[in-house]
């Protein structure tokens, strides 16, 4: 699903982000990114998300080219990954309802499936009472939840999600996997950028180390 | 995705629980596939109404703009229409030495009839025509008091064609007609007229070119600002996935509604102008025709003006906002 071969990424101000990054996401898997705060971790997603551009080297999402990828795809690229950002990125004058609808109604989606679509994603983050509040009057958690609600709803074949848990507690943080592991289970792939090393230690899935854009020790898979 | 239906099947069960529960305050989220766009349309409408200040500035600015042109088209149909009516009857009168007897005077008219250049010719004697005056000036009493007939003689002219240089031809050899004192040629101002209106029609078509443009810019410069306005809701939108023509399909709603309120506050001043002038203007037209009719300011103008308008905001904004949309990136 994610084919990730020599990526590197320069900002224009020579900042080198990434380098020499490889790695393979399958179908139906899972996989960390940690490191510390500016070793990359945000701009691996935005790499694959196709916000920004590779200095060198491939990235194959969903059999496509990033490389190559026009314009015009980007939108439709953008449409079959779920992103949970680590600013949220909800909007602010649309209810929750509204913002976890947006994936749907951008891609034209009928009206009553979507609807539904929409209180199952509230529903499993556990928002469905406050779908007519506005992310104003949110939690930082409950904020997060939005999104990973928004990203989840469009039953994407990737999930990306940069710091879902950063602001849960440990039984929320444990909840969301549980969601995540749920759609891995349904031939989902995902990568998960986190800081949060306890989590990660729990569950055990492969995880990608990066030290200031270069990849150590890939921990692997090393049970399931 | 089995798993996902049962998933979905105990969330439906749970929301038609919490719908039980407020189903008295909901409302909204209703967006059927049909509504989409008149939502959207309403949606740029409660933005126009939101700031109300800088959108009436730009909807009266359409509307003068609008105006202007607008304006000088419509006194141009007028001038088309009074040209039209003169035209039909262009004629050329010959004013007779008072030397000449009345029946010289219905000679010289019979003769002309021969002429094939002119399709009628009618004798005018010098008390027919004093007759005539006093009737329509209503001076009556004064001309009688008169002791002798300050009119002269007359033979009136229509000539078989309206071709401008034939017609001039045809009156230099009626000048040289020796019973002949001097000829009034009525096309005259018609053709003075004609320029006039052929001038007026250039001076609106420019007009109207430049207030376009100028309109272009001001729209898409709304636009720019409204963009700017709503660029992290465009970064959001973008990141999940929208494409360029679902972001600015509510600034094109704006464009189109920018466009029909200044096309039809444009219509309301244009009908204030022609209320405020109405006294004078038919004064002026009774002058020329009496069966004259103010045209050019129906429903069919104020509704291509409306038309027109529309057709400005959304292109304007069609330009804009593909142009600033693109710009915004997250
Ligand atoms: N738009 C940008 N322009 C220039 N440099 C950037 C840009 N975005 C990120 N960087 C730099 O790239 C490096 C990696 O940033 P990135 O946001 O990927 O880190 P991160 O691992 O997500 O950090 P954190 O854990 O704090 O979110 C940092 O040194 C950062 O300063
Ligand atoms: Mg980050």
């Amino acid at each position: 699903m994610i084919k990730i071969n020599k990526l590197s990424k320069r900002y224009g101000d020579g900042q080198d982000a990434l380098t020499n990054i490889n790695f393979e996401i399958g179908k139906g898997e899972m996989s960390f990114v940690t490191g510390h705060s500016g070793a990359g971790k945000s701009t691996l997603l935005k790499l694959i998300l196709a916000i920004e551009k590779p200095s060198g080297g491939d990235l194959i999402v969903n059999g496509l080219n990033l490389n190559k990828l026009s314009r015009r795809e980007i939108p439709y690229h953008r449409r079959k990954i779920g992103t949970v950002f680590q600013d949220h990125q909800l909007l602010t004058d649309r209810t929750v309802f509204e913002n976890v609808l947006l994936p749907l109604e951008i891609s034209g989606f009928p009206v009553e499936d979507a609807k539904r679509r929409v209180r199952a994603a509230l529903d499993k983050v556990g928002l469905l009472k406050k779908e007519k509040i506005f992310p104003a009057a949110l939690s930082g958690g409950e904020q997060q939840r939005v999104g990973i609600a928004r990203a989840v709803v469009n039953r994407p074949s990737i999930i990306l999600a940069d710091e879902p848990t950063g602001n849960l507690d440990p039984n929320l943080s444990a909840e969301v996997m549980k969601v995540f592991e749920q759609f891995k289970n349904v031939g989902v792939s995902l990568l998960v950028a986190s800081h949060d090393t306890s989590l990660i230690k729990t569950l055990n899935y492969r995880v990608i180390h990066l030290d200031h854009g270069r990849m150590v020790n890939d921990i692997g898979i090393s049970n399931e | 995705m089995a798993e996902w239906l049962m998933i979905s099947e105990l969330a439906m069960n749970k929301v038609k629980a919490a719908n039980r529960q407020n189903q008295a305050s909901h409302r909204g989220n209703d967006v059927s596939a049909l509504q989409i766009h008149r939502k959207i349309a309403l949606d740029s409408a409660k933005r126009l109404i939101l700031s109300p200040l800088s959108s009436l500035m730009t909807i009266v600015v359409i509307a003068v703009s609008l105006l202007l042109p607008a304006l000088l088209f419509g006194l141009n149909e007028n001038l088309q229409s009074i040209l039209l009516e003169f035209q039909n009857s262009a004629r050329i009168t010959l004013f007779l030495d008072n030397s000449v007897s009345e029946s010289q005077g219905q000679k010289v008219s019979d003769d002309l009839l021969t002429d094939n250049t002119i399709q009628s010719a009618i004798y005018v004697s010098a008390t027919k025509a004093l007759e005539e005056f006093s009737l329509s000036s209503g001076l009556g009493e004064v001309l009688r008091s008169l002791s002798s007939n300050p009119l002269p003689a007359a033979v009136i002219i229509t000539p078989a064609t309206l071709n401008t240089r034939e017609v001039n031809a045809l009156s230099q050899r009626l000048e040289t007609i020796s019973e002949v004192d001097f000829i009034q040629l009525d096309s005259q101002w018609i053709n003075r007229l004609s320029a006039l209106s052929d001038l007026i029609s250039i001076v609106g078509q420019l007009l109207a070119a430049i207030v376009i443009t100028g309109l272009f810019f001001i729209i898409g410069n709304t636009i720019k600002l409204s963009i700017e306005n709503r660029r992290q809701e465009i970064q959001v939108i973008k990141l999940v996935g929208g494409t360029d023509i679902y972001i600015a399909r509510p600034f094109l709603y704006t464009g189109l509604l920018f466009g029909i309120l200044g096309g039809s506050v444009a219509v309301f001043l244009q009908l204030i102008i022609l209320i405020m002038l109405n006294g004078s203007l038919q004064e002026l037209i009774q002058l020329y025709s009496s069966n004259f009719e103010l045209r050019g300011f129906g429903f069919f103008n104020s509704l291509s003006l409306v038309i027109t308008g529309a057709l400005v905001g959304w292109l304007g904004a069609f330009l804009a906002s593909f142009r600033y949309i693109r710009g915004v990136n997250p």
